[in-house]
Formats: structure tokens, sequence, C-alpha cells
């Protein structure tokens, strides 16, 4: 739903106006949100869309997607009074209102004579690619499927349409070299010794197999491949689905499912809702629409001989230790095992960088890329960001990692030109 | 990491010419507490405002005996502020300082205006102050002849734009003694015939008109002690009341003396926003003075103001805001020059909340027009209703009851 003009106004004069705004601070990509929510209140809704997009450039599709809960919203003076502006659908209905007039023109920004690569399409690649466009950049982007990463691959349509993400890349897209292209490892090399500077925005990619007996099965999907199809309305579904994880990629896929016609999903997950890395907003979206949520339960073996028929079960309890996540580690509880009939099984424990170039970076425990504080990676000039750093994150966040990152290779370059000149 | 994110649009170029000044944008800071202090001015002009009158200064050895607490608010429907009281008087600073001030600011911001307010009772002071704020390098000067408190007028309690008499004289002395700056007189609503102390202006010689000043008003009573805001210590006085509260009567003020006298016009009083800005325009301001909404939001309203009226221009196809300039004025005529036509009310029934709110607006203080249904959606009675209007306004749908000629309608009995 989106706010009307009269909603819109109204909600606006709600508005505190803050100095120094929680709200901005709490937003990854710092919004100035107090000033674009007095612009919709003065009727300059085209100047309010303009705010919001010099901070982030995939403004409409956050507008749509963002889970202002756990940010902006989380931190507004007014819940202190009654309840939090809800400014994730202010920020929505004036990029809205200026993509429907046609977007406000920006100019043509002075050129410094180098060049870049970015390494990936998605919201870290994009938010990188634009902002050293605005520092004068020649930037060119490398993605095999083209502009758009997660929101594209993954998000479902009936939570981000084709058009709320068509609108961002529009507006990008004239600004950046595309180059639609799979980047290995022999590429990755060529691409370094073209450009000035490499940005790495590659996400993950690649689903984490159960490692349980039976995987091999029709009719288990790993989850990134159930939601691309879906996306391009090729999935299958089975009636009985059972979804292994506990995200939101994992809800994401629950909603789908049940969007497709599945007519019992059951999602099962080894520690107990509090542990939940999850919008609150979405699993109560999931629940609604009669997702059945099986908590401290893990699969340890998928039934059936030519086609997934059921899914054997353990249940867990929670322990005292705590692992790297700071949440309490699972133990099985001996004895306590069941069947679940299925005939679909759809994993979604997590994903890993599919990208064979990654083999060339340091990278952390959990087989993360592994960045300093200025998205430095091991090698020279190179810079990441995104999920590829840290994880499955949110859009907002992995824009802002884009950002912080095109300054700091911009604070190398500059300083390397400035030594090559003493 | 906090990174300033790198501006991507163009600014639209807002400069114009007014009073022989070149202003980069019709909006400027009032004489008042904004503008009483060097580094609060500084950082207006950091921030785009494209002129400040300094606050009202007056001869060396005039007392300023200040009263706290000054500020009062008149709060309406739980907003604060729609209307602002202030028992301020002029600038506590040394002629001096403000002379100072002047020099320091066109040094550091040569393309900014930068105004001083005087005031003062003898020919001499008025002079003496024109002289020195002029060598000091000051674009023009406002003259208060009208603060609703603490007045130098002929008579105690009065203002001086509250004589035709005094305010020609003064005005006069003040424009001899300028040599090269324009001298705008700052009037006051609270006048019988504004008219006459418009025309008095300009036969004084001076260049322009600032309208108007704060009203005078009384900002409340706290009904359990029955002391008046603001309260000091018991007691209390008449305020200048600024804000959009007074924004309907500034309107009227310049309009009035835009279609009647050929005299150039500074509009304040009421203005918060680009749209206000756009309307005092409309009625003959040529630049448009904030003090209320800086003193509630800061300087920072100031991105907004540029942003609204540049996308405003553009949205109206016009190439400078001189566009504006009097456009309203056409569509102005008295009562009497008011074509008749017929219009009755219509609600949109799939617009309709069912508030019912029209039909007792209209019941009780309409002309018994509206309807009640059963399906409570009412409905105007074309025979009734005169067309007042009075159910528009009250309705709280956007679009939902709307004025409609009579054509409009299958059947109109005009005569009933």
């Amino acid at each position: 739903m989106q706010l009307t003009h009269q909603q819109a106004c109204t909600e606006a004069e709600r508005c505190l106006y803050c100095f120094d705004a929680p709200c901005t601070q709490a937003c990854p990509v710092h919004i100035d949100i107090p000033k674009f929510i007095a612009m919709i209140k003065s009727g300059n809704v085209i100047g309010a869309a303009e705010v919001v997009k010099t901070s982030h450039a995939l403004a409409n599709i956050c507008g749509k997607v963002c889970p202002e809960e756990i940010f902006c919203q989380s931190a507004c003076n007014r819940a202190k009074q009654d309840s939090p502006i809800r400014i994730r659908e202010l920020h929505l209905f004036a990029t809205q209102q200026e993509w429907k007039r046609g977007y406000s023109i920006t100019p043509a920004f002075p050129k410094n004579g180098r060049s870049v690569a970015v390494i990936g399409g998605g919201p870290a690649g994009l938010g990188c690619a634009f902002e050293l466009v605005k520092m004068g950049y020649a930037v060119h982007v490398y993605d095999a499927k083209g502009f758009g990463g997660v929101p594209r691959n993954s998000i479902p349509s009936f939570r981000l349409s084709n058009d709320e993400l068509r609108s961002d890349i529009e507006f990008l897209s004239p600004f950046v070299h595309s180059h639609q292209r799979l980047v290995d490892t022999k590429a990755f090399a060529r691409i370094r010794e073209q450009h000035d500077g490499v940005f790495v925005g590659i996400g993950l990619g690649l689903d984490k197999p159960l490692g349980i007996p039976g995987e091999h099965l029709p009719g288990v999907l790993p989850v990134l491949r159930f939601l691309g199809r879906a996306k391009m309305n090729t999935a299958y579904i089975g009636k009985q689905v059972v979804i292994v994880g506990g995200g939101n990629v994992s809800l994401d896929a629950a909603a789908t499912a049940t969007h497709l016609g599945a007519s019992q999903v059951i999602l099962i997950y080894r520690r107990s809702e509090t542990e939940m890395k999850v919008w609150k907003s979405e699993l109560e979206e999931a629940k609604k629409r009669g997702v059945q949520i099986q908590f401290l339960t893990i699969p340890i073996e998928i039934v059936g001989s030519d086609g997934v028929t059921g899914l054997r079960c353990r249940r867990t309890r929670l322990s005292d230790q705590h692992d790297a996540s700071g949440r309490p580690v699972p133990f099985e509880v001996p004895g306590s095992d069941f069947d679940l009939d299925a005939d679909c099984i759809i994993v979604a424990i997590g994903q890993v960088i599919q990208a064979d170039f990654v083999s060339l970076f340091e990278r952390t425990s959990q087989g993360f890329i592994r960045v300093d504080d200025s998205y430095r990676t091991s090698l020279d000039g190179v810079f990441a960001g995104g999920d590829a750093i840290q994880g499955e994150g949110t859009i907002v966040q992995s824009v802002a990692h884009g950002k912080a990152a095109a300054h700091a290779m911009h604070d190398y370059l500059t300083a390397e030109t400035r030594r090559a000149q003493r | 990491m906090n990174i300033r994110d790198i501006d991507i649009y163009t600014t639209r170029d807002l400069s114009y010419d007014f009073l022989g000044l070149r202003f980069e944008n019709p909006f400027i800071l009032a004489a008042a507490p904004s503008t009483d202090n060097l580094e609060m001015v500084r950082r207006a002009f950091h921030m785009g405002w494209a002129g400040a009158i300094l606050k009202t200064t007056s001869v060396e050895g005039t007392r300023v005996d200040l009263a706290y607490p000054m500020m009062s608010t008149f709060n309406h429907d739980g907003k604060k502020l729609f209307g602002m009281g202030n028992i301020d008087l002029i600038s506590e600073h040394h002629v001096d300082k403000v002379e100072n001030n002047v020099r320091m600011l066109k040094k550091e911001f040569p393309e900014k205006i930068v105004g001083a307010s005087i005031m003062a009772g003898r020919k001499e002071d008025w002079q003496h102050l024109v002289e020195r704020l002029e060598s000091a390098g000051v674009d023009f000067i406002e003259c208060s002849f009208s603060c609703p408190q603490g007045n130098i007028g002929e008579d105690p309690g009065k203002m001086l734009a509250q004589s035709v008499v005094a305010t020609e004289l003064t005005a006069r002395w003040v424009k001899e003694a300028a040599k090269r700056i324009p001298i705008s007189i700052k009037i006051t609503p609270h006048v019988t015939d504004i008219l006459e102390i418009a025309r008095a202006v300009k036969r004084s010689g001076a260049d322009a008109i600032t309208a108007s000043n704060s009203l005078q008003a009384l900002m409340g009573i706290d009904i359990r002690t029955f002391v008046p805001y603001p309260q000091l210590n018991g007691r209390s006085t008449h305020s200048g009341l600024t804000g959009p509260a007074i924004k309907p009567i500034t309107l009227k003020t310049i309009s009035e003396i835009a279609r009647n006298v050929d005299i150039p016009i500074l509009g304040t009083g009421g203005a918060s926003t680009w749209s206000d800005a756009v309307e005092f325009t409309a009625v003959g301001a040529g630049v448009v003075q904030f003090c209320t909404a800086v003193m509630h939001h800061g300087f920072r309203i100031i991105d907004d103001l540029k942003s609204g009226l540049s996308h405003y221009l553009d949205d109206m196809n016009f190439t400078s805001v001189t566009n504006i300039h009097r456009r309203a004025l056409p569509h102005l005529v008295t009562h009497d020059d008011l074509p008749r036509c017929s219009v009755r009310s219509h609600i949109n029934d799939a617009l309709c909340i069912q508030c019912e709110v029209c039909y007792v607006a209209c019941r009780d203080g309409g002309h018994i027009a509206i309807d009640r249904r059963p399906s409570k959606i009412p409905i105007v009675s074309e025979e009734r209703c005169v067309g007042c209007g009075l159910c528009e306004l009250v309705c709280p749908v956007e679009g939902c009851i709307e004025m409609r000629a009579p054509q409009e309608f299958s059947t109109v009995n005009y005569t009933g």
C-alpha cells in the first residue's frame, strides 16, 4: 500500500523535524530524513525525492523493501511520544512521485580521467559505482546478469515489482558502462590491470548444502535457485513444502511457496524464535500467510526413492554455550526423531560466495572477503563490500558499503597520485 | 563513517534585481534575534540565505530594557507556534557593534544583501544612523516605524506609522540623509487606512515599504491563575504576533498597497514556506522576509525554500522569480465588482467517508441545505444550497466536496 497525497501530508505533519536526527543516523546511507519530510509537508515532493536520491542510489527499491523497523523508524523520537513516523512510506511516496513525473535532470559529472571497475551489479556495486561517477570516474560495471543483484534475482516479485527495480536501474544506467559478462579468475586479473581501482560487490550466490542423505533427490531445491525461478515464473512447487532455514531468505521462500499454491508450508529452524535473524514484519507476514514454524528442529534425512516423500527431523535444545554470533548453540535431543510429510524441500541455510576468484583474497572464518575499516581487501587497490564481506545483509547496508568504499578508493587513488608525483 | 553526500542535482539560478540590488534568491532574514549575532548571520549566509536585515539598532545611549521570558506561543489544533508572540525590543548592541557587523559581513559576503533596521526619535538621530550605516557599507536601510511594543512615536503608545504626518516627515528625514542606498519604511497593519500611510511614504521619497510588522496581540490567559502569557512573575503585557497566524493579514496589506501605490514592497509577516513566498510575491512583494519559521526550525529551512521555489518555477514554465510578481493582483477586485455566479455544493459519494461533518456545519452554520441519508452519505439539496462553500471547507477528504457552476447540474431552480 502506498500513501495517498493526503495520508503523506498528514504523516509528514507529525514529524518533529529533529536536528541531527536519530533517524538519519540510523539510516545506513544517512538520508536527511527530516529534510525530505519537511519538503513533502511544504508540497515540494520532487525536492523530497531528490534529497532521498542524493544519499541513496537505489531509492525506489529501498522505499519498497527497506526494513525500517531496524533502521530509521526504530530511532524515531516521535515514538517516545506516541508512535514513530512512517518514514519508509513517506520515502516511497516521494520517490514514486518523481519516478512518475520523470527523473529530475542530473548534470554531467566532471570527468577526472580515471577508470575504475566494479564487479557485481547489485546494491553494493551500484552504490559504489554511482558514488564514483559523482566523483568523476569512468565506471565499468561487470555482472553476467546485468544490474540488480539480489533484488532482481531473489526478492519475490510480490514484495518488489520489476517496475520498482527497473526505475532505479533506468536512473543509474546512463552513468556507467555495463559489461554483461562473467568474471572468473583470469578475467579478474585482466580487469585489475585495465583499471585504476576495483570494487568487488559480488554478493554470495551459492547455496550451502545440508549435507544429509537424500539431498540429491528431485524435489530438493536450493533456495536461490527456487527464488530465481519464481521470479521468472518457472518455479516448480509441491503441495507439502518444508523449508529448512531461519533467515529472511527462508521467509521469502515460505511466502513464495504459499504464493505459488503450496497447500502446506512448514519452516523448520534449529533454534527458537528469539534467535531468528529476521525482520519481525516478515515473520508476522509469513505467519499470516499460514506458514507453520517448527522451532528447535533440524533435518537429519530426506526421505524418498524417486522423489521426496518426507523429511526426517530431530528436536534440539539450546545449551548455555554461545557461538560466534552470540546465540546459544543447539544440541540434538536423542530419541526425538519424527517425520514430516513433504514432496518438496527448500534448503535455505545460508550462502557462500560463488565467484572463483574469491580464492585470491584473504577471507574470514566464515568464508567472506576480509576487509579493513576502509573496505580494503588483502589485494592492493581492490575494495569490497556488501554481502560478500559479511553475509546476507540488507540492500541499504550494501549501498552504504559501496558508497563508503568509493570514498576510500578515491582517497587511496588520490594518495597514490600524490606519491607518484613526488 | 558519515560521508557528506555529493550533490547530484543542479541548482537553478533564482537571482534577480530588486531595489537596484542583486538578490540571489527572494529569501532574506527579517530584523530579529536571528540577525543580531554575527555568527548566526554568517551561518545563514553559508546555508544560502540571500540577505539579512540586521536587528533594529538605535542611537548610542538608548537604553534597551528587555524583559524575560519574552516569547509565547499560539498553539492551534495541536500544532505549536501557529502564531508566535514576542515582547522583544530592539538590539541591545551598541550601534558601533552593528556597524562593525555590517562591515564584516559585506567583506566576507560581498554578494549577499546586508540591510540594517533603525529606529530613532529626533531628526538628527535618524539621519546620524543612516549616515553611519551607509558609510559602513550597508545595502539598504529599513526604518521601523511600527514596532508594536516600545514605540517612539509622536504620542506615547502610538506607532510612528499610525500617523500620516509623522510617517511622511520622518521618512523624508531618513531619505534626505541617504546618499545612494535605498530606504524602506516598515509599516504596521494597525491603521484605519493603510493606503494613507503608503502614500505618505511614497510622497516622502523613500524607496520602498516593508509590509508589515507584527500584530499587537494578547497571547492567551492561564485560566487557573489568570496571568496572561508570557508570564513575568505574575505580570504580562501585549505581544507582537507573528508566524502563520498572521499570513492572511499580511497578504491583504501587501496587495492593498501594491494595487494602489507605485512603490516596491518587501514582504514580511507570516511566511514560512516557499509557497507562502510565492503568494507574497504574487500580491506584489519584491522579496520575502522570514523570521518565525527560522526561529522555530533554524536556518536549514532555506534548502526547501530554494528547492521548492525552483521546482515551482519549472512546473510553471517561469524563467524567473519576477514572473510571479503581482500575478494575483488582476484577479483581486472589490466586493462590488465580484461576478455574481451561482454555485452549488457537490458531494462525491465515492470519496465520502460518512463523517457527516458537512451536514452538521450546514445545519447549524449554513443553510440547512444538506440532508442525511441512511447510508450516512449526505446529499445536497439543490433548492436550499446557496453555494456558500462551508461544507467544502470542513470536509476532511481532499476533493470530496466541490463547488460547481450551475451548468454542471441538470436542473437548478434559480428563482425557486
